[in-house]
């Protein structure tokens, strides 16, 4: 499915306006310091602060494919091997952790900060240097508890390929209370 | 009547300004030294205003009225994890010591939630070593309203702030309400968020000032300046106290910054000059802070003179 990024983006608190209005900045926010705005399509949150619980529904943006070492620079064949030149060094403790992992320590040199040169015949092109997937779902994760109220302790977050469903609140969470939740958020997607 | 004012300036010939308060009978409280800039927070008799600001406009330095000077903050937020800080707790804290108060950050070990929020003892007596608290709540009025627990058995002024609209009559235990605060995830720097920090800064100034006004009806047997002068004297050790301010003031007294157990009885002997000790004017009692020693001077009516 194509979506523009937070192409809808709804709070809802029954009784409490000012805090759906404040929330809404508040999400915005944190979404924007940990830069994930982008990935994520819609988003559907529900407060009920008379339970008290909290609930957010979201579609991801996928299609994000692992991050190879052809991709994290220019890859060249010199004499006696290969060098990749870096340009985003975001990912470089990542580059040389697989590289070290595959070639061994003394095969793999580092003689400039952008600049990793591999003693080898055999091309690192196709090494994936992480899986940048992955990593977005563990900010996710972290945005989603740093969003919740903090004395919401009880958590429970269902992630699949293309949603997440996170629900927090202070007492228990029973399986009619999650339930109830994803009905709400599926009138408000209705609605 | 001393001033509460506030100095900024070069470290050089700063000398001068502190010399000439002591001249005049004020008081240094506090002296910050960052690199070649020095902050002083002083007490100025009221009549003496034109010399030292004649000196400091001599030394292109800047003096402006620091009305929270002398005074101890506590900024009380539920926990001390990212939902309240830095932002909103910072952002006050640094407001209030801007304006001359002494600000302790102060968060509670199970404040959170909104059926679950506790406070210990131990929490409750440590603010109320304080001249007055300001307690951080969220966005939501319902929360708001249930954590009126947190606050109701704390014996100095209590102003909560948060976010949304709240009639004041709906919070009888608090001083005074400061809503359009709330959670916030990022630097106070719009103007109504400025507005609304100046606005916590007055309604603290008006809970002191009601303080005040209650200590004034009984007044002290001698003012906290005095008794933090007379301990900067005759106690050298607290020159070596790491403490960014080894005594600190309130408006009943004073809390060294000095071991209890050693310390204890060389507070007590400080002597004035009309002859009376500290011990005798004041109560001496082990702060709930650290093992610092908390002095409580004694009001008229209990020893029967003013000095």
């Amino acid at each position: 499915m194509k979506m523009e990024p937070m192409e809808v983006f709804k709070v809802e608190s029954p009784g409490e306006e000012f805090g759906a209005r404040k929330y809404r900045e508040l999400i915005m926010d944190i979404l924007q310091d940990l830069g994930l705005i982008r990935s994520i399509g819609r988003l559907y949150v529900y407060i009920d602060i008379s339970r008290p619980v909290f609930a957010v529904y979201g579609l991801i943006r996928t299609g994000m494919p692992p991050l190879t070492v052809r991709e994290m620079g220019d890859l060249a064949k010199t004499q006696g091997g290969y060098q990749v030149k870096v340009n985003d060094e975001e990912h470089m403790a990542d580059l040389l952790k697989v590289l070290w992992a595959h070639y061994g320590r003394e095969r793999v040199e580092q003689p400039a900060r952008d600049l990793v040169v591999i003693a080898s015949d055999t091309s690192p092109a196709d090494l994936v240097v992480t899986d940048v997937e992955a990593g977005f779902r563990q900010d996710l994760t972290d945005a989603l508890i740093r969003i919740a109220p903090e004395g919401f302790r009880n958590r429970k977050n269902e992630m699949t390929e293309g949603s997440f469903f996170f629900i927090a609140a202070e007492d228990t969470l029973t399986p009619e209370l999650i339930e109830e939740m994803k009905s709400k958020i599926r009138s408000m997607q209705n609605a | 009547m001393l001033e509460p004012v506030m100095f900024t300036g070069g470290v050089y010939k700063h000398d001068l300004v502190m010399e000439l308060v002591a001249d005049l009978g004020g008081y240094i409280l506090q002296k910050n030294v960052t690199q070649s800039e020095v902050i002083l927070l002083m007490l100025v008799p009221t009549e003496d205003m034109p010399a030292i600001k004649a000196l400091i406009s001599e030394l292109r330095g800047e003096l402006v009225r620091a009305p929270l000077a002398g005074t101890e903050v506590a900024v009380v937020t539920p926990t001390l994890a990212i939902h309240h800080l830095p932002h909103t707790a910072c952002d006050i804290a640094e407001y209030l010591r801007r304006n001359g108060a002494k600000t302790n950050m102060i968060g509670l070990a199970r404040g959170v939630g909104r059926e679950i929020a506790q406070i210990n003892e131990y929490e409750s007596g440590l603010i109320n070593e304080h001249d007055a608290a300001i307690f951080i709540f969220g966005n939501f009025a319902e929360c708001i309203r249930k954590k009126e627990d947190l606050y109701r058995n704390i014996s100095v002024p209590v102003v909560v702030t948060g976010g949304p609209e709240i009639s004041k009559s709906e919070m009888p235990y608090a001083f005074e309400y400061v809503p359009s605060i709330g959670r916030i995830a990022h630097r106070s720097k719009k103007a109504n968020e400025l507005g609304t920090l100046d606005k916590i800064v007055d309604s603290i100034g008006r809970a002191l000032d009601r303080t005040r006004a209650e200590i004034a009806k009984d007044p002290l047997t001698t003012s906290p300046p005095r008794v933090m002068d007379a301990v900067r004297e005759q106690i050298p050790e607290i020159e070596y106290s790491f403490s960014p301010l080894p005594i600190a003031l309130n408006l009943n007294g004073v809390r060294v910054k000095l071991p209890y157990d050693e310390y204890k009885d060389a507070v007590k002997a400080v002597r004035f000059d009309e002859g009376v000790t500290v011990g005798e004017i004041a109560r001496v009692m082990p702060s709930k802070m650290k093992d610092y020693i908390l002095v409580r001077i004694l009001p008229m009516s209990e020893t029967g003179f003013v000095f």
